[in-house]
């Protein structure tokens, strides 16, 4: 029983997606389809645009090295001339951007180890498709040019003392240019080292420490000396095969002692290193499961084994024919049956790069993977990380420096900016949380004690949250969840940005215990700017032309906001390109993000006439349109704390004619889901000239000169209670 | 004189006044089981008819979800199953369990649910469960996408 969404459907929707995006933005390496080719033929250059990144090159070989590059050369008087390098990112590294997809890009570096061009071939990227134009991407690879490959170069300021040169940012697309960073110095230093621009890694080699035990193959494989690669069919994108694997591979570390000869026996361990000058390294393989080969079937007499490599920090080493032993026996008891099986030599020097038995490692297997959605073919690699055990080692494991993750590095240089924001939210859920302190001190012609902090929040979430950190939470990011739940959820895609992070714990916690009111009616940087211009309208003198939709009308329109959101829902299932687009019926993008000036005019009109609506009407948008809104309002169905209401409430229409919400129906009951939790109605609930229960109660006793009690948490005069007379003392 | 401190009018399903455990086993299978079988007694004909679909629709997304279980589905006909599913179970509660929770979870108030808030239950629970099962299944690598 299979069920998948039909293949026409799909297409159509990016059809749709396509010729929404045609006349907006020049998109041009969104998604682009890149030729099979682009990453497997030798001859890079005649399926991509080489002589664009490095100019003056007017031929190119073939890819080399490991990782590949091409060189590009020059004819100059009759002359063959070394011009530069080429390479093509995804050949070198994988490191994902925002979508967690890589963007490819092609660069080029001139001979003395500075970029000469970057072109990107293709990118992912959402924020690039609609917002940010692609041109601002471009721009920012320009920031490389004449810059040496060396030198420290990083996203941000620039800091001479520390020899770091910045580059500007892309604002709204932090974690992008970082990741893009990434992924220009580690492919230009992988190709300088190699042809010797940079200095290679020069590594420690290994004191390894004999300790003479006798190994069996269940203890290899616990004390970490053998290590196991398994590719399910399904990760190459083959139908499962009852549970059969690709291929499943064993591999381990052949010069420390007890290991070696634990595998191969004595006699053949001593054999092997016998052959071994002291930088050359043994490393065992067999295959115990699968059909595939990981010599590769391709293989001929001087060639390379192009299916497995190991990799030590940036640098890769590749298997020749020279370069391959035969593994006749295992011979470890318990060792698994296996069908093929292989000892590979790793030889640094044949490569300009130093490989130490010390450090940790990775064994590659190189797969193909096919995508089932559109046929095409891509690059997989698959592998295992080796370290050697501590206590093969003369003074154990060396320590390593990792790098810093993306996420990790945003959280550190954006660290004051965390810190005031996680303060502000904190601090508006403190104040919420003391409110009836706030709304007893107010009264229904003074509510300066609640306005001064919810005006304060408001001003500081429309400037700081919204137009400076370009923190406006989107329902983008929930379909985004919801594929993730689905497909792969990896907490460094939410991590690297760290206020959209952090909001969104915060929006959680207080949709369950508050409902939704507090986020959309404090924090949401648009809602706050609609009901500021609101307020503003009434303040400089506009209050006559303001009105509210009559209920009946108001009470059909609310439910649109479902509706779209609903829509949304259903559309990112077939396409998350066309939810995105069709995301943009939120204005955000547009307000905070790109900027009201800099869009093209549908965008802006549409986003200036619900603000310029916002002024007469209290935040339209928020009440009939937004699919976040809808989203949030959904689980405020079940918040644990609702407002308070007294029996009166059923006949007064005080707070429902107040509610600027609309919340209050004819009943004096709250509708959770649309109330923003401006605690409007909570100032009149204790308010003894306002609530007018209270104030025929205050009246009455005034008039009977009866004490004032203070009002309880009913919202009624605490009852005066007769204290009965003290007992006549007994005789 | 209706109860302004509510959203909907007070209900009282009939655990409310049960101890704690017998309380939380009462809801949980509440949670699980939308069929109620006072309220199918008490039903006419069409009504009844309508929960018998839903029982084979229920049975339905059961084999669904051990079809799941066995690797024989894939993602879009299990998200397919689910929503079609929660579509109908909103129907048949909004029969035969017309209330939800009002205030903190772990209290004891219950309303009379509308047509949204059944929504919004049904759609907030079964998101849970699905996600639950989901990444059950995925993590026991019965489920590939
Ligand atoms: S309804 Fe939407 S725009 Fe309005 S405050 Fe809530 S999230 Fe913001
Ligand atoms: S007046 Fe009361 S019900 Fe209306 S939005 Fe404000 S807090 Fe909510």
């Amino acid at each position: 029983m299979k069920m998948t969404i039909p293949s026409f459907l799909r297409s159509l929707c990016t059809a749709i997606a396509l010729s929404f995006a045609a006349p907006t933005v020049l998109a041009d390496a969104y998604n682009a389809r890149l030729p099979d080719e682009i990453n497997s033929a030798p001859d890079l250059c005649s399926y991509a645009p080489c002589a664009e990144v490095l100019p003056g090159a007017t031929a190119f070989t073939e890819r080399k090295g490991r990782p590949f590059y091409v060189e590009g050369y020059a004819e100059r008087e009759g002359k063959r001339e070394l011009v530069g390098y080429v390479m093509l990112s995804t050949d070198i590294t994988d490191i994902p951007a925002y979508s967690g997809k890589p963007v490819i890009t092609l660069i080029g570096m001139d001979a003395q180890g500075h970029f000469a061009g970057v072109k990107i071939l293709k990118h992912s990227e959402p924020i690039l498709l609609l917002g940010i134009p692609e041109s601002a991407m471009v721009r920012f690879n320009e920031q490389y040019l004449g810059k040496f490959v060396g030198s420290n170069i990083e996203v941000g300021r620039t800091r001479p003392g520390e020899d770091v040169i910045g580059l500007d940012a892309i604002s709204g697309a932090t974690v992008t240019v970082i990741a893009q960073n990434q992924v220009m110095m580690t492919s230009g230093a992988a190709v300088a080292r190699q042809v010797g621009i940079l200095e290679p890694v020069v590594r420690e080699p290994a004191r390894l420490k004999e300790t003479g035990a006798t190994l069996d193959w269940a203890t290899l494989v616990r004390e970490g000396s053998v290590k196991r690669l398994t590719v399910r069919p399904e990760q190459v994108g083959l139908p499962r095969d009852g549970g059969e694997p690709f291929i499943d591979l064993w591999f381990g570390y052949l010069n420390q002692p007890d290991v070696g000869r634990a595998i191969l026996g004595e006699g053949a361990w001593r054999n092997l290193m016998a052959r071994l000058d002291d930088t050359e390294h043994a490393i065992f393989v067999i295959r115990s499961g699968g059909q595939e080969s990981f010599k590769g079937s391709g293989f001929v007499r001087g060639g390379l084994y192009d299916r497995v490599q190991i990799r030590q920090g940036s640098d890769t080493f590749t298997f020749r024919d020279l370069d391959y032993y035969n593994l006749y026996n295992v011979a470890a008891a318990g060792a698994p049956a296996y069908s093929e099986s292989a000892i590979f030599i790793v030889r640094p020097e044949h490569q300009g790069a130093s490989f130490s038995g010390a450090y940790p490692w990775k064994f590659v297997f190189l797969g193909n993977r096919v995508d089932r959605a559109t046929g095409q073919r891509s690059f997989a690699n698959f592998d295992t990380e080796f370290w050697i055990p501590a206590h093969y080692l003369e003074g154990g494991r060396p320590v390593i420096r990792k790098p810093t993750p993306t996420w990790l590095r945003v959280w550190q240089t954006r660290a004051l900016e965390i810190g005031l924001f996680a303060t502000l939210l904190v601090t508006v859920a403190a104040v919420y949380a003391n409110r009836d302190r706030l709304t007893r001190a107010s009264t229904h012609k003074n509510k300066w004690p609640v306005n001064a902090f919810k005006y304060t929040a408001w001003v500081i979430s429309i400037g700081y949250v919204g137009f400076y950190l370009m923190a406006q939470p989107s329902i983008t990011q929930v379909l985004t969840w919801f594929h993730a739940l689905l497909f792969q959820w990896t907490w460094e895609l939410f991590l690297t940005d760290p206020f959209i992070f952090l909001f969104w714990i915060f929006i959680i916690v207080t949709v369950f215990l508050w409902g939704r009111g507090l986020f959309c009616g404090w924090l949401c940087p648009f809602g706050s700017l609609s009901e500021l211009l609101y307020k503003i309208g009434g303040w400089v003198g506009l209050k006559r032309y303001q009105f509210k939709l009559p209920k009946p009308l108001h009470d059909k329109l609310k439910w649109v906001k479902y509706a779209v959101f609903f829509g949304l829902l259903a559309v990112s299932v077939l396409s998350m390109t066309l939810a995105e687009m069709l995301a943009e019926v939120e204005p955000f993008k547009t307000t905070f993000l790109v900027g009201l000036f800099n869009r093209s005019w549908p965008y802006t009109l549409f986003a200036a006439g619900l603000l310029g609506l916002s002024i007469f009407i209290e935040r339209p948008f928020c009440k009939y349109l937004c699919p976040l809104g809808a989203a949030l309002a959904m689980p405020s169905t079940f918040r644990w704390f609702g407002l308070k209401r007294k029996q009166e409430c059923d006949s007064c229409k005080a707070c429902a004619v107040g509610c600027g919400s609309l919340a209050i129906d004819k009943d004096g009951r709250i509708d959770q889901r649309e109330c923003l939790l401006c605690l409007d109605c909570m100032v009149l609930y204790t308010d003894d000239h306002g609530c007018p229960p209270l104030a025929q109660e205050r009246k009455r006793r005034t008039k009977a000169g009866l004490p004032l009690t203070p009002i309880g948490a009913d919202g009624y005069y605490i009852p005066i209670k007769p204290v009965a007379a003290a007992k006549p003392a007994s005789a | 004189m209706v109860n302004p401190t509510m959203p909907t009018d007070p209900v009282e399903p009939p655990y409310a006044a049960s101890g704690t455990l017998g309380l939380i086993a009462a809801e949980l299978w509440d949670h699980l089981w939308p069929w109620s079988r006072a309220a199918f007694a008490g039903q006419k004909a069409h009504w009844r008819a309508l929960q018998a679909a839903g029982l084979a629709l229920a049975a339905g997304a059961t084999l669904m979800w051990v079809l799941a279980a066995m690797g024989r589905l894939e993602a879009g006909a299990i998200i397919g199953w689910w929503f079609g599913w929660s579509v109908f179970e909103v129907i048949v509660r909004l029969g035969s369990k017309p209330y939800v929770k009002e205030g903190p979870w772990w209290g004891r108030r219950y309303r009379k649910a509308g047509l949204m808030d059944m929504v919004c239950y049904v759609g907030f629970k079964n998101l849970l469960i699905g996600a639950t099962l989901f990444i059950a299944l995925k993590s026991a690598g019965l489920l590939v996408l």
